[in-house]
């Protein structure tokens, strides 16, 4: 886990639950899907439409480069979405367009 | 259905949150409208709940002012963004589930600002992050990676550095492109009474230096190197106007590159609604002019902080407090408070703007940060417009910025130009020998942050 610093006691009531592309993973409570990604050490999560590997760039959610799909809603930003236990996380493909 | 709001409040940063305190202490009924899950903008940025134990002392005076502003009954909608103003002062808005619209008899505009990007040769790649995006991973205790590089200019890559160092990351260089100490001498008075800040920047400077971090002023970044993600960088030293200095560049390893260059003003919502905007590059680019109350040429639209002007926190706390105060007066709510407070917060505003001119004439980018894109780097992230298709496009540079945006969709995409809007003007005044201000500005558009379709179509308009 890329994590540092101290967790409060009793820190089992913070671990949350969640999976990226259909891979298990564990977050702490208060993670954004970004942080969440960053701490279990994946920094790319979304192609661009030219094919390249993109993940996080400014973090304060104007650049919308760290999109992604979130129990099938495409194109949220990553870097401000809090992780809910059971989320389902998904690579944002290009071209991708919400009918909902 | 229409909600009115008698003052309406945009952005939970030390400015919203000023101005909102001002105003309801005044009597006013005020509303505060905030991006974010949490009020604090980026410089009281909250950490997450599990972790307010160990909070520093910034996020404790955030803490203090949004205490202060609930027990003053201000309405806040956090995780809410406005995406339309008019000059009638009706807000589109919209938060995770629904879109609606309010109608405010005055609008505090605090949107704040966000780090300039410029592109270079791999930042795109994953592991290119601005250093405030660093920053947000740190607050939730996350390491960006294991050795850093912070390229750019600013008293943040210090801060941050140190953060990085105390949290066990490896800090391979912080490369500072301006030559600090020989701009500074003519500013040296501005520095009476700045003792805590520099003190604050002196702090990290020597947290590295104690840890054999090299500290290179006049250096900086030309190139992010990795396939799929950082591996190196490509350094050189820079001359004055950040043009790198042939024979001098070097390899640097590293797997994240924390990029910083300066902050840009989100001007967005005032000028949608039409205020007259100027060009101050010394203040961060675009910002809407304002009369002495901070009020914008559109009577009742008011724009306080970064977002109106680089100017630091304790530039928005003044500002907010007498727009805060003048909005409520305007609606007949303490009627004497803000003609009394304006010579005195103005004093101390002018007090501040030495500091923001030494900091400006220390920290602002030169010229050649704009031309380190070679001819397949993308300019334009979302639309994947390219600086070669940019410069094919502009050629004798007769065109006007608007053209550009027709003619190559830069600045269309979701991010409304935030991320090439610079480069695309600085590019253009380079290759047609024009200055910004002979250019003109790109227009505005709504929504100025994307709404889904289905969030729109939630809107409840009466027939």
């Amino acid at each position: 886990m890329r994590r540092f610093g101290q967790e409060p006691a009793g820190e089992q009531e913070f671990t949350i639950h969640f999976t990226f592309d259909g891979q298990p993973l564990t977050a702490r409570l208060g993670d954004t899907i970004a942080s969440a990604l960053y701490a279990a050490g994946i920094r790319s999560w979304r192609r661009s439409p030219q094919g390249d590997e993109r993940g996080l760039l400014c973090g304060i959610g104007v650049c919308f480069d760290c999109l992604l799909s979130v129990d099938g809603i495409a194109n949220l930003r990553a870097c401000q979405i809090l992780l809910t236990d059971g989320m389902r996380v998904e690579t944002n493909l290009s071209a991708q367009v919400n009918d909902g | 259905m229409v909600e009115q709001v008698e003052i309406l409040v945009i952005g939970g940063g030390p400015g919203g949150l000023s101005a909102a305190q001002a105003a309801a202490q005044a009597g006013a009924q005020v509303t505060l409208v905030d991006a974010y899950t949490q009020l604090g903008g980026q410089y009281y940025r909250q950490p997450p709940d599990r972790l307010l134990g160990q909070s520093t002392s910034h996020q404790r005076q955030g803490q203090e002012l949004i205490r202060k502003i609930q027990q003053a009954g201000v309405h806040i909608l956090s995780g809410t963004t406005v995406s339309s103003l008019d000059p009638d002062r009706l807000l589109l808005c919209s938060d995770a589930h629904s879109a609606f619209l309010l109608q405010a008899r005055a609008v505090i505009i605090a949107s704040g600002a966000y780090e300039s990007p410029a592109p270079f040769p791999g930042w795109t790649l994953p592991g290119v992050l601005m250093t405030g995006g660093i920053q947000t991973l740190l607050y939730q205790h996350v390491l960006p990676g294991s050795r850093v590089l912070l390229a750019g200019t600013g008293p943040l890559q210090l801060v941050v550095a140190k953060k990085l160092l105390e949290a066990g990351v490896q800090v391979a260089a912080v490369l500072e492109g301006n030559r600090l100490v020989k701009s500074a001498v003519p500013h040296a008075l501005a520095l009476w009474d700045q003792s805590e800040r520099i003190i604050e920047g002196a702090q990290s400077l020597q947290a590295l230096l104690v840890r054999g971090v090299p500290y290179r002023t006049g250096w900086g970044l030309l190139e992010a190197q990795g396939v799929d993600s950082v591996t190196g960088a490509l350094i050189a030293r820079l001359d004055r106007d950040w043009r790198p200095l042939k024979g001098t560049e070097q390899e640097i390893a590293c797997d994240t590159i924390g990029i910083s260059f300066g902050l840009t003003p989100f001007n967005s919502l005032s000028k949608l609604a039409g205020a007259q905007q100027a060009w101050r590059p010394d203040l961060g680019g675009e910002i809407p002019i304002r009369n002495e109350y901070f009020e914008t040429s559109v009577p009742g639209i008011y724009a306080v902080g970064d977002g109106a002007g680089i100017g630091g926190f304790r530039m928005s706390l003044l500002e907010g407090q007498l727009a805060g105060l003048r909005a409520a007066a305007q609606l007949g709510y303490g009627k004497d408070a803000a003609s009394t407070a304006i010579q005195h917060v103005h004093r101390r505003i002018n007090r501040e703007s030495r500091f923001r001119r030494l900091h400006s004439t220390l920290f602002t980018p030169g010229p050649g940060v704009f031309e380190l894109a070679q001819d397949d780097t993308l300019v334009c992230r979302c639309e994947g417009v390219t600086y070669g298709r940019l410069r094919e496009f502009i050629r004798d540079g007769s065109c006007s910025p608007q053209e550009i945006k027709n003619g190559l969709r830069t600045c269309m995409g979701e991010c409304q130009g935030r991320m090439c809007s610079q480069m695309v003007l600085h590019t253009l005044s380079r290759l047609s020998g024009k200055t910004v201000d002979e250019l003109g500005l790109f227009s505005a558009r709504l929504p100025v942050f994307p709404l889904s379709i289905g969030t729109f179509a939630s809107l409840e308009v009466e027939e």
